[in-house]
């Protein structure tokens, strides 16, 4: 075994840290705002920054260099990313980083390549993925949102919700029902929506401390059939796979790496009965127990970069626990750190009296969303089934639950 | 970065567990547990023959030169056999501290016979208060005292959950030679002869059927010849190789727990009720994926500190990571096993889980448990610098009051509400 990097790599991470040191606002307070409360003066400049690391390539450092990318590997894509966790920089364009980019790497065309890659490598383009409904959440099969053929296009009708955007977005990478079949998700497929398109229309929904979610309503949305992305009929399984390709995950645990960095300056300078915060053995037991709990994390996170980096040999992951770990330990952190600063934990952003601009109550907030990319108990069912091939409940018990609500109709 | 292990450990690893699964199957541990000895002679004459307690050393003591990573590897597969052996007293706590510290006729005496089998070493560190107070592992702890006596030494008293003393030719008993301000620079480690007259030991019964005793100095004198190191600098050796035993108890855990989980998931495959396996229902596959992370969490953990020590890197944070996230997770990890094996999980005839299980309790408590070593780390993250300030130029966008501040996409929601109203 071998946990450490070369000495590029070592390299890169230098140059990207001093990159975001040099580009990040001397007053910014990693973890405090939201996109939701950011000005438009603010929001076009993260637009901006991010568009100067796409430049750098920073955004896509293991895409190819035809797609806009560094050509490097997902160790370095790791790095990179471990860099942005740490300095707190926002990218408008999350999810086309992370999950419609290299669906369109793996899926698309050569135009579609062409068409949609250099936008999200450049730091232009702003992709929403757009799949949960009100009746597919979980069951993300049981999608609702209707594409009819028409001619050279698709016809979309039908909601969306829960949707994170931080702008209004360039492209919707949006899943939709082109066929009645069982089992259901046979008749899904993938479309790259322009988010612009007549018929496209949002509305926003309020939520605790995270960001933005909205619902958008598709009203005889006219899409081009070169717009399919991947096999007609085939988008959930584009999607479920494309789910695995390139999320390293290195970022979350180097940004709550850095939020305890700053919790430990708090505890060495605050006092109580007499004494620093960081001599109370309780207080010292709960922060060696984040650390630990953040370097779990982080392993669980490299290990399986280095599985992608090395799939050829290894093949596809059979489970990843980073989704797991991350969704108990962003609960329980926010949840140790404020009971130990008593009353002022629930000082928010804004009060005079917070300590750290209230981050730790803003994270308390957003740690009641650990739902994106699923639930903690969907996680458990797909570690159980996939990674430890336990059964799953026959799908005709399915049916037969099916059959008896509809009678009760 | 590369999570594998490398072909020679992989091949490592392959022959140790074909060796243990023959010389070391389930009824050979009962046997052992139930026996005086809590070993046998003969395994331990062929382990030597498989280089394992040459392993580590340097050649010139007839060992294999090999790394502290391959060492992991073997204890992965000991902790998953529950092989019960003197491995970690003789060579480990005691050998490595022998290696760090001895003379150099201390070193070509002992270090070949360890090495050839034929001789067992236990390490007489804990004591019944220190033990109580939570100072077990700390100099601090240390109240047996070694008197000068003109050329000799005095040692006189207690002490408490000694591996393997019922066996050992030499104990290294650690003991307090002087009242400094630093109770670590007051330590001396002696070799004694267990067949010393003065010294008395009575095996302890303990959760794990264990052989862990009390051992009585009364009053022996034992040659100063016998110090191992320095005089009054036996902690910080001590204390490096402890920190090796701990990572190393890390790794028997990892191979116990993985073996733990295989038992409970293939358990929850084939048991049936209410007509289907029970691994259906959701309850039990919380269970399972739960038992999956602890195992995979501390197998990462104790990795990294494996590698460290591996390279000579300084691991003190990790080492202390990886032995208090184990100690807990590991007992975790035998509690969901119990969840989903209930009544064969209980009853030790039937089944093999409480083996696992009470073991995991000695190896959580023994060279510090998680409260310990949370302190250890605690004691690195008090040196962690403050996290760097950004040193870019200050762009002034932060400081827009709040009132003026609009989310950006207030204008789609005008037109939402703009096209509902037509509705
Ligand atoms: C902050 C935030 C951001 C989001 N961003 C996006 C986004 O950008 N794009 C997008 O498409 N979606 C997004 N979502 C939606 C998210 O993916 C869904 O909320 C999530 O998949 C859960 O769906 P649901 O809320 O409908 O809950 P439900 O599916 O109704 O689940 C309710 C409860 O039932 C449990 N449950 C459901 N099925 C099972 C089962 N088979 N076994 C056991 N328990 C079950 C769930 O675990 C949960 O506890 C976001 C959500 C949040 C909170």
């Amino acid at each position: 075994m071998e946990f450490g990097f070369t000495e590029e790599q070592e390299k890169l991470r230098k140059d990207v840290r001093d990159f975001f040191m040099n580009e990040m606002p001397e007053d910014f307070e990693p973890g405090v705002e939201t996109m939701f409360s950011l000005t438009k003066e603010q929001t076009e400049f993260w637009m901006t920054f991010q568009k100067k690391t796409g430049e750098k390539g920073y955004l896509t450092p293991g895409w190819s260099e035809e797609t806009g990318g560094l050509g490097l590997g997902p160790i370095e894509q790791g790095i990179v990313e471990e860099e942005w966790g740490r300095t707190g920089g926002r990218w408008p364009n999350f999810s086309g980083l992370h999950i419609a980019g290299p669906a369109v790497q793996v899926f698309g065309t050569e135009e579609q390549k062409k068409k949609f890659l250099p936008g999200i490598a450049k730091g232009e383009a702003v992709w929403n993925q757009a799949f949960t409904e009100p009746e597919a959440g979980s069951d993300e099969a049981n999608q609702q949102l209707r594409a009819v053929e028409d001619g050279d296009n698709y016809v979309l009708n039908g909601q969306k919700t829960f949707i994170t955007t931080y702008v209004k977005p360039d492209y919707l990478y949006t899943l939709a029902r082109t066929a009645d079949t069982e089992p259901k998700h046979r008749g899904i497929s993938l479309f790259l929506v322009p988010g612009d398109a007549p018929g496209v229309s949002y509305r926003a929904l309020g939520s605790m401390g995270f960001g933005t979610q909205v619902d958008i309503f598709y009203d005889n949305v006219k899409v081009p059939k070169e717009n399919l992305l991947g096999e007609l009929n085939r988008g959930f399984y584009h999607a479920m796979s494309a789910f695995e390709f390139e999320r390293s995950g290195t970022g979350g645990p180097a940004s709550a790496k850095r939020s305890l960095e700053e919790f430990v300056e708090f505890c060495k300078e605050t006092m109580r009965n007499g004494k620093p915060l960081m001599e109370d053995p309780e207080v010292r037991r709960s922060v060696a127990q984040m650390a630990i709990d953040i370097e779990v994390q982080r392993l669980i996170a490299w290990h399986a970069v280095w599985w992608f980096s090395e799939r050829e040999k290894l093949g596809p992951k059979p489970y990843d626990l980073s989704g797991f770990f991350t969704k108990i330990f962003s609960t329980q952190h926010p949840e140790t750190m404020m009971n130990i600063m008593g009353l002022y934990g629930q000082l928010r952003t804004g009060s005079k009296w917070a300590k750290f601009a209230g981050k730790v109550e803003r994270r308390w907030q957003i740690a009641r969303s650990v739902h994106p990319a699923g639930t903690l108990e969907v996680n458990k069912i797909v570690l159980a089934g996939r990674g430890l091939g336990l059964p799953r409940v026959p799908a005709k018990f399915n049916k037969q639950i099916a059959k008896a609500l509809g009678e009760k109709k | 970065m590369d999570f594998s292990l490398n072909e020679e450990q992989a091949k490592l690893q392959k022959e140790a567990r074909e060796f243990l699964e023959k010389e070391c199957p389930e009824s050979f541990v009962r046997e052992m547990e139930d026996g005086d000895k809590g070993f046998s002679p003969e395994l331990w004459n062929k382990m030597a023959e498989m280089g394992w307690l040459g392993l580590v050393y340097p050649e010139k003591y007839n060992g294999k030169g090999g790394s502290f990573a391959d060492l992991s590897v073997v204890y992965e597969e000991m902790g998953r056999a529950m092989l019960p052996s003197p491995h970690l007293s003789t060579v480990v706590l005691c050998g490595l501290t022998i290696l760090e510290a001895g003379t150099k006729e201390q070193k070509a005496d002992l270090l070949s016979k360890i090495v050839a089998g034929d001789l067992i070493l236990s390490l007489a560190l804990t004591e019944p208060e220190s033990s109580f107070d939570g100072k077990a592992w700390e100099a601090e702890g240390v109240n047996v005292r070694a008197t000068p006596d003109g050329d000799d030494y005095i040692i006189d008293g207690t002490k408490l959950f000694v591996h393997d003393a019922h066996i050992a030719d030499y104990l290294l008993c650690v003991t307090k030679t002087r009242d400094s301000a630093n109770p670590e620079d007051d330590i001396t480690l002696f070799l004694v002869d267990a067949s010393d007259p003065g010294v008395s030991c009575e095996i302890l019964e303990t959760t794990a059927g264990d052989k862990q005793s009390e051992v009585n100095f009364n009053k022996i004198r034992v040659a100063k010849e016998n110090i191992v190191g320095e005089l009054h600098k036996g902690w910080p050796p001590l204390e490096k190789v402890m920190q090796k035993g701990a990572v190393l108890l890390c790794s028997e855990m990892v191979g116990a727990g993985q073996r733990v989980l295989e038992i409970t998931v293939d358990y929850a495959k084939t048991r049936i009720q209410f007509d289907m396996p029970i691994g259906i229902n959701q309850y039990i596959q919380d269970h399972c994926a739960f038992l999956l992370s602890e195992v995979d969490a501390a197998r990462w953990l104790t990795g990294q500190a494996v590698w460290k020590i591996s390279e000579g890197q300084p691991c003190d944070m990790e080492a202390a990571m990886a032995k208090a996230w184990t100690s807990d997770s590991h007992e975790r990890a035998c509690w969901r096993g119990h969840q989903v094996l209930a009544g064969v999980g209980y009853t030790v005839d039937k089944g093999v889980l409480p083996l696992y299980s009470r073991r995991a309790k000695t190896k959580q408590l023994y060279l510090g448990d998680s409260a310990y070593h949370l302190e250890k780390a605690a004691r690195q993250i008090e040196k962690w610098p403050g996290p760097e300030k950004f040193r870019g130029k200050a762009v002034g966008l932060w400081d827009i009051p709040k009132e003026e501040q609009i989310p950006y996409w207030e204008p789609w929601k005008k037109r939402w509400e703009e096209k509902e109203g037509k509705k």
